[in-house]
């Protein structure tokens, strides 16, 4: 029997190197050793394309090759008849490679060595399998499809957007043993990713950001696409791409590395998915371990299928929450506020806001905050509807498309964390009430306006 | 080797393969992988399960099993070309042989014992890999299949070990 492609993509992991020949055009036959085989669809597979060696010369003068590869674990071998195509050298599945490229070269002492030029991808025309001892396959850790049901069945029971969050990262942990993980949201400008939940992680790291393209998160939502390294890679830790663009662009960025990014510091196997819904990116689901090869092609389409009914949810609230009609709840009587009075400082080239001088929040979630205290303070209210918000001036939302909820979850778990003096809860459907227990003192800066020195190291 | 005769004849070329590169592909527990290619021009590989290499150097035999082979040996029977890759699985060390009158030939007196002791070495390197022997021999198994030789004189050697220089030509050796 003709096994298919996509029932042998675990050969294509790489455990076992894939050995290719091909032949020139006087039939002068040429071995290779192949670091990377990538399973592009049923049909496809991509190799690395790193250097103009004989292989590369091979194949544009004459497009057939042999391939072998190995399976990990029952050391069954595929010899697989392949069809040179064409040579991708930029998008998604070259990324997807690239960053896969950097792990393995990491882990083979290769760093430096391997650098991806190009995606060769190749139609598979025949799979034989290469008579030959099999061992028995491990038992496999857990269901992926039961777990996927199992954590499909949570988010449809999911009515608010925060608890929506909690429970898929809950249910990761449960279902599928993942036990770190985090989801990340698109900025309305989409130019960068802000951490609304994380599991697994000495800080949550909500309100941390990410550029659009740095590191494995930043990649899988600029492209679009999985990415998936099955070994540590520096090419592509946080740490270092974030202070290096932080370095780069000076004080602004300084405060996006003020919350630290949640991650492992001894993180090996790492997934980010995109979240998209309505033909949109809206975020990115990411999880990590500190094992090698810890996720696997089904782990990775257990989690795009995961992420598919995340973003559909997600926008459904969003859909819903704007279509809600409001319940008038009365003002609640004024709650004392005593002590000293907190200095509240909001920066309006940024919309970053201060608490004395701890950094709380920028952007869309720091005009909010600012909109909320003005009003708690000029006009003594502590409730506050969704949907006045959502038409305020004052709070530049991106566009109408942005989360609000998001942003009011992204405050809310920020102002928890922090341990503030002032504190935003929900008051019913569609509503939020500010307390403070200390008097505020609000301080508007204006451009250029010298920051608290905390924020700036 | 120190024992090699002293006169060799001038009109046959010289080997491209020394004694410790012969010492490396037959007992260092090398991967190897044979290639070959038909008229047509499509090409043909299988994995080799041992070596043996003549004493003077130009002759270099590789052991496949005959069932797993099937299109190698007929593309070497029909176009005597060959290409033969040798590969340390711990440090990448890869060289190529390539040879333009390979034939097939039955195991001579020796070579179960070669292929036995290829066995032991090929599990040490890869079990210092952390792959365990029952795999090892799973990826080398003959199921106890016929076994032939496939022996070439190497016309040309290649330095593959990974990295912008692989492919490039060996110097002669001394």
């Amino acid at each position: 029997m003709t096994p298919r492609l996509d029932a042998i993509r675990e050969c294509l992991e790489g455990a076992v190197p894939g050995i290719m020949a091909t032949c020139a055009a006087d039939g002068t036959p040429n071995v290779a050793y192949l670091s990377q085989t990538e399973y592009v669809d049923g049909q496809h597979i991509a190799l690395s394309y790193q250097f103009f060696n004989t292989t590369r010369r091979n194949i544009l003068a004459n497009p057939e090759a042999r391939l072998i590869v190995t399976h990990p674990h029952t050391g069954e071998r595929f010899r697989l008849r392949l069809r040179y195509l064409r040579t991708e050298t930029a998008g998604p599945l070259f990324e997807r490679m690239k960053a896969k490229l950097a792990g393995i070269a990491s882990h083979t002492g290769m760093s430096g060595v391997f650098r991806l030029l190009g995606s060769d991808i190749y139609r598979v025309s025949a799979i034989e399998r290469i008579p030959g001892a099999a061992l028995a396959p491990p038992p496999p850790r857990a269901s992926l499809l039961a777990a996927l049901r199992a954590v499909s069945a949570r988010i449809a029971g999911c009515r608010e957007l925060d608890l929506l969050f909690s429970d898929t990262l809950d249910g990761l942990e449960a279902q599928f043993d993942i036990r770190h993980a985090m989801v990340l949201l698109l900025d309305g400008a989409g130019t960068r990713l802000y951490t609304i939940a994380s599991r697994g992680y000495e800080a949550s790291g909500v309100g941390s950001e990410i550029p659009l393209g740095q590191g494995v998160i930043g990649v899988a939502a600029r492209e679009g696409t999985p990415i998936r390294i099955g070994y540590a890679t520096l090419e592509y830790a946080y740490g270092r791409a974030i202070r290096a663009a932080a370095e780069a662009n000076g004080l602004a960025a300084a405060l996006e590395t003020e919350i630290p990014l949640p991650g492992l510091a001894d993180s090996a196997s790492q997934l980010a998915v995109p979240i998209r819904a309505a033909g949109r990116l809206l975020g990115v689901l990411y999880v990590e371990s500190p094992h090698n090869l810890r996720f696997g092609y089904d782990d990775e389409d257990a989690l795009v299928a995961l992420a598919g009914q995340l973003g559909a949810t997600m926008l459904s609230l969003q859909q819903a929450s704007e279509l809600q009609e409001e319940v008038v709840v009365p003002e609640p009587p004024p709650q004392p506020s005593e002590g000293r009075p907190v200095l509240v400082r909001h920066y309006a080239e940024d919309d970053s806001v201060f608490l004395d001088d701890d950094y709380l929040i920028k952007g869309v979630a720091g005009s909010i905050f600012w909109a909320l205290v003005r009003d708690h303070v000029e006009s003594g209210r502590s409730t506050f509807s969704n949907r006045e918000l959502r038409l305020d001036p004052r709070i530049r939302l991106p566009d109408l498309s942005d989360n609000l909820e998001a942003r009011l979850i992204l405050l809310r778990r920020r102002l928890n964390e922090r341990q503030a003096c002032v504190r935003l809860e929900k008051a019913g459907r569609g509503r939020l009430l500010l307390t403070a227990w200390r008097p505020l003192t609000l301080v508007e800066v204006g451009q250029g306006g010298a920051r608290p020195d905390s924020a700036c190291c | 080797m120190l024992d090699q005769p002293s006169s060799v004849p001038s009109a046959v070329p010289e080997s491209p393969i020394d004694a410790e590169l012969a010492a490396f592909i037959t007992t260092a527990g090398v991967s190897i992988s044979v290639g070959s290619s038909g008229a047509g021009l499509l090409p043909s590989i299988t994995r080799g399960i041992g070596c043996r290499v003549a004493t003077d150097q130009r002759r270099v035999s590789v052991f496949v099993v005959a069932e797993q082979s099937r299109e190698v040996l007929d593309d070497v029977r029909d176009t005597r070309r060959i290409a033969a890759v040798f590969s340390q699985p711990c440090n990448h060390r890869t060289l190529q042989l390539k040879g333009r009158d390979a034939v097939v030939e039955a195991l001579e007196a020796g070579d179960r014992e070669r292929i036995e002791r290829y066995r032991g070495a090929f599990s040490a390197e890869l079990g210092a890999i952390g792959f365990g022997p029952l795999f090892t021999h799973a990826l080398i198994d003959s199921g106890g299949g016929e076994i032939v030789a496939i022996a070439f004189t190497p016309c040309a050697a290649f330095d593959q070990t990974p990295g912008p220089r692989a492919g490039e030509p060996l110097a002669h050796a001394k």
